[in-house]
């Protein structure tokens, strides 16, 4: 029988499939499904990369899977401390080919919206802000983020503001995968479960679907890696992840 | 000169209205006992310098000791979402907010830190944050023809770091990421250590190169074990989760909290 997804491994196995040989990925603060993106990839694929974190982590065996994203384990078995200033730095300078960063709201230029639903100055909601967002995204070679929820709230034609431009390079929700092409997002899959008529209707800015398929269902490696990284399926319960 | 104090003794030498920068991130390794220290005694219209804050900003909030907040993402982080007291006082406007990203705010602690009035910064093209902050942008000088945003310098009054090992002179230690606590160091007008252990002077001179902030630039230091509660201290402890779901109970009490936290045991057993 082959392998199903459900919506949360749709979101970190797609992270994952981002990550490419002997580049180096960085996952930050507030990021499980990165987090959880880079170990897989590390236990899926036979090919190495240099995984660094926001715990200061370089290429590290960490004993444990943490709740939060930038706990100190992440660092664990790590050659090095390689701290907030310098991965900056890093990618400031040209240095980090792949940078995951958490958004609310995305556009159809791949812009996110981290910082306030409503007015900045009269928020309805205020949100936790980009962090390195603004100065990671137009600086990355590539960035790659992910929506627990695809909906015209959150895969918007306007955002609120803008907290970070430069464009997302790839964005995974637990319907789609976009990829950016000429400059604005592009579908690239679907879930084989949803359409793409769904994913247009849910989403709220226009998109070109040439060459689009639905999307090739998790490989054996990429269940059982996902599967040691959360054998109570915690994380899956946690990130209450819905199709719809 | 020997700069070992009590919690509640370098805790009088902040006056309100003070900047603090607090070092760790999230609910790592950051200066809890001593954030809570600032609650009991009442410290008030407090600036924030953080650049990924959470339980420190949240409970502050809660207290109502916070003017303003200048930082770069604020959250609790794991499954807990965003920082619920610090968003009611942001959308109450109870607090000021300064948005940053990380690095723009590192680069205003650099400017402090290099003794120069602005600090160019990577990235931030095509942002709201410039105009919001009022940001300038400059060409470069030297003709590439690049334009460079600048952020205006951000010097704290006080930089507050938990660290693991601290000696009498003040000298202190991480093991593990120190996170951005290097720059806010180097940033602020004086530095406060709050430390897990006392060590010797003499173990420190075996390894100086483990030593991320020197003795003369520490004004203050306390020993607090656990200090870094409800967080997580590395190697020593993970952060306590029951407790910051506890925390997060808007029905629970502030003063419970409070009550259960290691220095607050540690007074009522003195």
């Amino acid at each position: 029988m082959p392998e199903q997804w459900s919506g949360f491994s749709f979101i970190v196995t797609n992270l994952a499939r981002f990550i490419r040989p002997d580049e180096v990925t960085f996952s930050g603060v507030n990021s499980t499904p990165p987090m959880l993106a880079c170990l897989l990839a590390k236990r899926a694929y036979d090919f190495d990369f240099v995984y660094i974190n926001v715990a200061g982590g370089v290429q590290p065996t960490p004993s444990k899977i943490p709740l939060s994203s930038s706990d100190p384990v992440l660092s664990e078995g790590s050659t090095a401390i390689f701290a907030n200033e310098d991965f900056y730095d890093l990618c400031t300078r040209g240095g980090m080919d792949l940078c995951f960063l958490g958004a609310a709201q995305v556009d159809g230029l791949g812009r996110t919206n981290v910082s306030a639903i409503g007015d900045w100055h009269n928020p309805k909601v205020r949100l936790p802000g980009g962090g390195g967002g603004a100065v990671m995204l137009p600086t990355a070679r590539r960035a790659v983020t992910w929506r627990t929820e695809h909906s015209k709230r959150t895969m918007v034609e306007k955002l609120d503001f803008i907290t970070a431009a430069g464009g997302m390079h790839g964005v995974v929700t637990p319907i789609a995968v976009f990829v950016k092409r000429d400059g604005r997002l592009a579908l690239q899959s679907w879930h084989p479960e949803s359409s793409l008529d769904e994913v247009r209707s849910r989403t709220g800015f226009a998109f070109d679907t040439d060459g689009a398929t639905p999307t090739p269902l998790p490989t054996r490696r990429e269940v059982e890696a996902l599967r040691t990284l959360d054998p109570e399926g915690q994380f899956e319960r946690d990130a209450k992840v819905a199709l719809r | 000169m020997n700069k070992i104090m009590s919690l509640q003794e370098m805790v009088a030498l902040v006056p309100d209205g003070a900047s603090l920068a607090l070092g760790g991130s999230f609910l790592h390794r950051g200066p809890f006992a001593f954030v809570r220290e600032l609650i009991r005694q009442g410290k008030r219209d407090l600036e924030i310098v953080k650049q990924s804050p959470g339980y420190d900003i949240d409970i502050l909030c809660r207290a109502g000791c916070v003017k303003k907040a200048r930082a770069g993402i604020v959250a609790m982080e794991g499954n807990f979402g965003l920082a619920p007291w610090y968003r009611r006082a942001v959308e109450k406007k109870q607090i000021v907010l300064e948005e940053h990203a990380c690095a723009t705010l590192t680069a205003g602690l650099r400017a402090a830190a290099f003794g120069v009035p602005f600090q160019p910064v990577g990235g931030v093209h095509g942002s709201d944050l410039p105009a919001l902050n009022k940001w300038a942008s400059i060409t470069d000088p030297y003709g590439s023809g690049k334009d460079v945003w600048v952020i205006p310098a951000i010097q704290p009054d006080i930089a507050v770091i938990h660290v693991n090992e601290v000696n009498e002179l003040g000298d202190a230690r991480i093991y593990g990421t120190f996170n951005w606590d290097r720059i806010m160091t180097r940033a602020a007008k004086k530095v406060f250590v709050v430390a897990e252990k006392m060590e010797t002077v003499e173990s420190f001179r075996e390894r100086p190169e483990l030593t991320l902030i020197p003795s003369f630039m520490v004004q203050a230091a306390a020993i607090v074990p656990n200090g870094a509660w409800p967080g997580s201290c590395w190697p020593l402890y993970e952060v306590d989760y029951p407790e910051v779901e506890s925390y997060m109970d808007t029905e629970g009490s502030l003063e419970a909290h409070m009550a259960r936290a290691p220095e607050a045991k540690e007074a009522s057993h003195a």
